[in-house]
């Protein structure tokens, strides 16, 4: 089982904790991305795979094995890190088989493996030449290149591609997941870029202050978010959330009231609890001109353009309301009545943060299969 | 245009000025260890002598073993800067890429021993090799200067500038300090090495007291001090031999340097890799 598994692994400098006590697995053969803003631990948690840094506490398992004291070299593991970390003084054909003579392989089997790798990522014709005469694309492919020979059981990458234009970065995610099909090695990839994650990973585990706020499949991670975290994090302009209050049949946000459907109300009423924080996504407010019969009224404060779309910012009673537009006719002042769709709504615990879950009925299948998917906060 | 031409040219009459004081005495000392000595006191204003004559190099390899006196020198440049180099890249080594307790202390009293004055520590290391009996030999002049801060100072400042990933790549890869050091940081750092290499060598060859203590027999000379006896009561003040010697000592380090110039040349381009 090539799979990598976290239990109880903490990792402090002195007495700062970067990593705070991490339990999950990271299956064989997936991609799975540690996605969270920068200083939330995701790269010492790769690193700690890599045997790069010192686990302070706690149990790292790789192939079912206990790592914690393995050297870096015996974990079967190839790393592409940000700044590429090419020798410099090595040809690109020097750079990609240096691994593979200190592992003693055949020269046959060097030869072949370099050939394919050559032709895989389009290096054909440049093999002599130095890193320093490559361009910046180049450079990441030599990179991803080296990691790929040595075919190891688990390919690990520090923000690849952040170094990189837009073009660029979409093509070399089609490299990535052409690697990862052909070898289907655990891969475990560092992002602080959630579109790179939601289009590249199997799950995503999501992290910050050196907790692990969730992990799923990015369908989830969008649409279940486990915590006010996931939610403002993931998507942009972030998930609403807006302090409410809970009555009997409906909710109110400021003034103005919401009925919930008897779904919400049920699964509402079975966690006991009204001390709650209301979640939702522009994109999932209907906005209108005309009065909704279970809606809300709100004044424009302004709009940005988003290229595909506009964002409209509405003053809700005091509280700040992001809405999605595809059309741009909504001016300062204006009036506005909007309707959030009833089952894209989020509902949060005041104290924790932590989603309420929720109902059965709005869960869509993909959700339902992976009972260990769930919410880990 | 015609204003950058003045100034271009006012700046080589100045640049070919400074050569020329710099090269001078080197000229005239070649000049100087042709001629008869009488030439050296009558016609000081001639550079090249009217008569040259070998009769100074002549009357320097009858007085002294000048081959042995060479070797010795050489012996002891060589493998003084052999060391220092190696014991310098191997501190640095470790100073860079090992975590360990008080490394921070080490660094900085290890560091700080380039202050202490030669004349310092010119007694105690005299009675060392006194009793170690190596009190008239060469290796009595090599062996306090086995290492030395400034090469460990300078080989880890160039190191530091080498990336870290580069070596986390290749721990990765599995490779042990040995071949770490040989293949990645020895090339990224060769122009360092060298540098400082050619600077312990000229240094080396160059030094005249600490040798002057230790070595007695003139068998066991070095150019310098063989130098020295020639303007000198002991062997009488006679310049054009001084000067036959001078440019037989500047001989080995000029061909040294030229050889490794392009490394040297290399420190400040080296920059280019990142």
């Amino acid at each position: 089982m090539k799979e990598i598994r976290f239990e109880h692994v903490k990792k402090s400098y002195g007495n700062t904790e970067v990593v705070k006590d991490l339990n999950f697995t990271i299956r064989e053969g997936e991609r799975l991305i540690l996605l969270g803003p920068s200083g939330c631990g995701k790269s010492t948690t790769l690193r700690m795979i890599a045997g790069l840094e010192d686990i302070t506490e706690g149990s790292l398992f790789m192939n079912g094995k206990k790592m914690n004291d393995v050297p870096s070299g015996k974990r079967n593991a190839a790393m592409v890190f940000q700044n590429y970390a090419l020798y410099p003084h090595m040809t690109l054909k020097q750079n990609i088989i240096y691994g593979l003579k200190v592992q003693k392989l055949s020269k046959e089997e060097i030869q072949s493996r370099l050939d394919f790798v050559l032709d895989m990522l389009q290096l054909k014709g440049l093999e002599d030449r130095l890193p320093k005469d490559l361009s910046g694309g180049q450079r990441q492919r030599v990179a991803l290149a080296r990691a790929t020979v040595k075919r190891s059981d688990f390919f690990l990458l520090d923000e690849p591609l952040s170094n990189l234009d837009a073009q660029l970065r979409v093509s070399a995610r089609k490299e990535l997941l052409k690697i990862h099909d052909m070898f289907k090695q655990t891969m475990v990839y560092v992002t602080h870029d959630q579109i790179e994650a939601m289009t590249f990973a199997d799950r995503i585990a999501l992290m910050y202050n050196g907790e692990l706020q969730m992990l799923d499949t990015p369908t989830n991670v969008y649409h279940r978010p486990a915590n006010v975290f996931t939610a403002k994090f993931i998507g942009s302009p972030p998930t609403n959330i807006l302090e409410m209050n809970y009555h009997e049949k409906s909710i109110s946000i400021g003034q103005q009231s919401f009925e919930l459907n008897e779904i919400w109300l049920k699964h509402i009423k079975q966690r006991n609890t009204s001390d709650l924080l209301f979640g939702i996504r522009p994109e999932h407010v209907e906005l209108s001109t005309a009065s909704f019969s279970n809606g809300y009224r709100g004044k424009v404060k302004y709009t940005e353009n988003l290229g595909s779309n506009y964002s409209v910012y509405i003053d809700l009673d005091g509280q700040e309301v992001v809405a999605a537009s595809d059309h741009k006719h909504w001016y300062k002042g204006d009036t506005v009545y909007f309707r959030p769709m009833m089952d894209r709504i989020h509902f949060f615990h005041k104290g924790t943060g932590n989603s309420i879950g929720y109902p059965e009925e709005l869960l869509d299948a993909d959700y339902k299969n992976k009972e260990e998917s769930r919410v880990l906060a | 245009m015609k204003i950058n031409r003045t100034v271009e040219f006012t700046w080589h009459v100045i640049f070919m000025a400074t050569v020329l004081v710099l090269v001078f005495p080197i000229i005239y000392a070649v000049g100087m260890s042709f001629k008869p000595l009488e030439d050296a006191y009558n016609n000081v204003l001639n550079i090249f002598s009217l008569h040259p004559t070998l009769e100074n190099y002549i009357t320097f390899f009858d007085t002294l073993p000048v081959l042995k006196v060479t070797m010795n020198t050489f012996i002891i440049a060589s493998v003084a800067t052999i060391f220092k180099v190696f014991t310098s890249f191997l501190a640095a080594y470790a100073f860079v890429y090992f975590q360990f307790k008080g490394k921070e202390i080490v660094y900085f009293l290890l560091i700080s021993t380039i202050f202490i004055p030669f004349t310092v520590t010119m007694i105690p290391n005299y009675l060392i090799i006194s009793d170690l009996g190596l009190l008239d030999s060469v290796w009595g002049v090599i062996l306090p200067q086995l290492a030395d801060a400034i090469g460990i100072f300078l080989i880890t400042q160039s190191m530091r500038s080498i990336p870290l990933s580069l070596i986390e790549v290749a721990r990765l890869d599995n490779l042990g300090h040995g071949k770490i050091m040989k293949d990645i940081v020895f090339p990224l750092v060769r122009p360092a090495v060298t540098s400082v290499g050619i600077w312990f060598f000229i240094s080396s060859w160059n030094e005249f007291v600490w040798p002057v203590l230790i070595l007695k027999t003139t068998e066991n000379y070095t150019l310098p001090l063989a130098l020295q006896m020639y303007i000198s009561s002991e062997g009488g003040t006679n310049f054009t031999v001084a000067m036959a010697v001078s440019v037989i000592t500047m001989i080995i380090p000029l061909i040294l340097y030229l050889t490794f110039q392009k490394y040297i040349i290399g420190t400040f381009t080296s920059s280019g890799i990142k």
